[in-house]
């Protein structure tokens, strides 16, 4: 007797060859989450060290009122409305500045990968120790000319300027090597036709090269976005989120209040809360770079 | 039921499936486990720091496997700032990967609330109990760290108090006299003054007073508690509310931002290694640090300048209850999920035995709490005034209960109390300000876990 052969079709098909993909990622990233809400929303026993009681929202409210976490929302966005543009900016230019041909750009090339295969804890303990007033070499540099010490890390203000400092000096590369594939990837013929009309330089950056590269600056800005908004080892190896609060950023308030503090309940509220917070921007970023890829 | 929907169910069930997923706990044996033999040794694992968890590997384990060769140990090191999770997961799992669990000082009451500790003097270990294993031995000052609800939970393997450390050449050069146990908080600020010096004559200051914990961190509010407890203070009474939003409390708070006047720049950062490698260099003359650095700051030729007879160590500047130290004892338990109870317990009775703890105190520099360590032949001529500052410094410490809170909630407790004294130290806070927060915030905390308040 010979058995009927069953036919999947190519929906069938595809299915069956995603369903060890689905299960890995139901495991490794769906389950996290649903215990992060789950945690959020219980009385976390640490004689169990396990949700036990369901509060309801009352984790979020105890949140929403402490005065660290909204300290640390707003250190967040300093952070992030300086680093971001900043980075950019610089990764653009230097990718420009590599775009040209001349000698020993190679090597700068391949030095600009450097900072990007540090470890951000050994990054950050590295600059901690460069930035340091009394052995440091950059206080050291500047005394050579009259200036300092400067207390890098120890004041508020220049806390923040240091971690910026070395989140730019880690991540500026990254933006440069997308930069520079997309400025390399720009059609020759449309800078053809704008020599053909008269362009100078200025007017081709400007309404030739700046317009192309629209996409790439979204992808590459939606990127580090989506990268710098979870930071929190460079501070933690550089500052530990001091002094006070001037550091401390979302995540490493979130990461000490959790496995410092061993406040699970509070800790997987904020999580949750920076979770939709951060989905709800990612989705208006993705719109906006939309209409400007359209708008161009 | 659209798509997205079934999918979505599937996946959750598969991720409540895989939370169902774990073995039962393993059934102990009547014997523990045994303590192996020859032809088959039995295996226990060790979690511990990773500061020392090495040395203990490769010199420790083999000095223990002389006499029990057939016990094969393996100590496992792991960060500090993860070590409590790692072991609050571990006692709450279902079965045991370590049974023996290291703890910090203020880590104990939170550890032995989970129930997975076996009470040391209890009946369950008994029958495994070394004849000669004498718990009156000890001092009670670090063996009080092990101690939660009128119970042993665990015994100490590393004694450690913070001192003041001092260096007699830069005293003598600024014309001040040595410090000792008698020295007030007002002498010391007096004598800092003249602490900051320019010692080479090239008109720039290159020698300054203090270094100690300044910087963000759980440890740093352990200096002024340390006065706070000098001046007859307390940061919570024995019903769990806070007592230290005082006078009191403020004057030792400031006490702490004080010091920062006198200590290198760059001192608002330090946190353990810098205030070290500025002593150990001879940068500055004090450092309020934990006293087992002192081999590593005073003896072994490859960590620092200085020489056993340039460091002097006693206890920290009195106030008007005496003068300070602060306990920080690193104790061990065994889990009772552990399949090899005997091993375990045989292992640490050794290790905090008579003979291994004189094994650790030669080798390694490592403190002493046992009496007859402390009052024997000291391992080196070094650890003679060490051994005489530690004394002093445990009896200070059980009469002014120089200790971090002890509570489930402990560390807790201490991140509020790191980042207010943060504020207060980075001029973001008045001493005021940030003791008043403090004691607002840990009110909160410990009203909102059941502690009447």
């Amino acid at each position: 007797m010979i058995g009927k052969r069953v036919r999947l079709g190519e929906p069938g098909t595809a299915w069956l060859f995603l369903t060890p993909a689905l299960v890995l990622l139901a495991g490794m990233l769906l389950y996290p989450v649903f215990y992060t809400v789950w945690v959020s929303l219980s009385d976390f026993d640490l004689a169990t060290f396990q949700p036990s009681g369901w509060v309801g929202l009352r984790n979020y409210e105890l949140v929403l009122k402490d005065p660290g976490f909204l300290e640390s929302l707003k250190v967040t966005g300093i952070y992030l409305v300086i680093a971001l543009p900043l980075q950019m900016v610089l990764g653009f230019a230097i990718a420009f500045l590599l775009n040209v041909e001349w000698r020993g750009r190679g090597v700068l090339r391949a030095l600009f990968l450097v900072p990007m295969v540090v470890a951000p804890v050994v990054a950050g303990g590295v600059w901690r120790m460069l930035l340091d007033p009394l052995w440091g070499v950059v206080n050291y540099t500047l005394g050579l000319v009259g200036i300092g010490p400067i207390e890098w890390i120890g004041d508020p203000t220049l806390a923040m300027a240091s971690v910026i400092i070395i989140d730019t000096w880690r991540w500026t590369p990254f933006v440069v090597l997308i930069a520079a594939a997309g400025i390399m990837a720009l059609p020759g013929e449309v800078y053809e036709a704008a020599r053909s009309d008269g362009a100078g330089r200025w007017q081709t950056l400007r309404h030739v090269t700046l317009p192309l590269l629209v996409p790439v600056m979204a992808a590459a800005f939606i990127v580090r976005w989506l990268g710098a908004v979870k930071m929190f080892d460079i501070a933690l190896a550089a500052t530990r989120g001091g002094p006070g609060n001037s550091t401390n950023v979302l995540n490493l308030y979130i990461y000490e209040k959790g496995f410092r503090s061993l406040e699970f309940g509070s800790a997987s509220s904020m999580a949750t809360i920076v979770l939709i917070v951060t989905m709800l921007l990612t989705i208006v970023l993705f719109r906006v770079s939309h209409r400007l890829e359209n708008r161009w | 039921m659209p798509r997205i929907i079934r999918l979505a169910a599937a996946t959750s069930a598969i991720g409540l499936a895989l939370t169902a997923c774990g073995s039962p706990a393993e059934e102990v044996a009547a014997d523990g486990g045994g303590l192996g033999s020859d032809g088959s040794p039995v295996s226990i694992r060790v979690i511990a720091n990773d500061a020392f968890a090495k040395q203990w590997q490769d010199q420790l384990v083999p000095e223990f496997n002389k006499k029990y060769p057939n016990i094969k140990v393996t100590v496992d090191g792991v960060p500090y700032n993860d070590q409590l999770a790692k072991s609050m997961l571990e006692l709450t799992g279902t079965t045991a990967t370590y049974d023996a669990v290291l703890a910090d000082d203020p880590w104990l009451p939170q550890l032995a609330k989970t129930g997975a500790l076996y009470d040391l003097k209890g009946s369950e270990l008994a029958k495994w109990n070394d004849p000669d294993y004498d718990w009156a031995d000890f001092s009670p000052t670090p063996l009080a760290a092990g101690q939660w609800d009128g119970k042993q939970y665990s015994v100490p393997v590393r004694s450690n108090l913070l001192l003041m450390f001092y260096n007699k050449s830069l005293y003598k050069k600024a014309g001040v006299k040595e410090p000792d146990q008698n020295t007030t908080w007002e002498q010391y600020f007096a004598d800092a003054k003249k602490l900051v010096q320019d010692t080479d004559g090239d008109g720039k200051t290159d020698s300054w007073a203090v270094g100690t914990y300044f910087t963000k961190d759980p440890l740093t509010p352990t200096i002024w508690q340390t006065v706070l407890n000098s001046n007859g203070g307390r940061l919570l009474d024995d019903k769990m509310q806070v007592t230290f939003n005082d006078a009191n409390g403020v004057k030792a708070l400031q006490t702490q931002v004080d010091l920062l006047k006198y200590a290198p720049p760059g001192a608002s950062t330090y946190q353990f290694n810098e205030p070290l490698e500025a002593f150990r260099q001879g940068k500055t003359a004090t450092m309020f640090m934990w006293g087992s650095v002192f081999k590593g700051t005073a003896v072994d030729k490859e960590s620092t300048t200085l020489t056993p007879d340039e460091v002097g160590i006693t206890t920290m500047p009195a106030g008007t209850a005496g003068p300070g130290a602060h306990r920080g004892i690193w104790s061990a338990g065994i889990s009772k999920k552990s399949t090899h109870p005997a091993a375990a317990w045989t292992w640490l009775q050794w290790v905090t035995s008579k003979e291994g703890e004189q094994f650790v105190a030669k080798e390694f520099g490592t403190f002493p709490a046992r009496n007859s360590t402390l009052d024997g032949e000291p391992p080196a001529d070094w650890a003679k005034p060490v051994y005489a500052a530690l004394k002093s410094g445990y009896e200070v410490v059980s009469k002014n209960e120089m200790w971090r809170p002890r509570l489930p909630e402990s560390d807790a407790v201490q991140q509020i109390l790191a980042l207010q004294t943060s504020q207060a130290i980075s001029g973001q806070a008045t001493a005021q300000e940030a003791v008043q927060r403090a004691a607002d915030e840990i009110t909160g905390l410990l009203k909102s876990k059941g502690y009447g308040q």
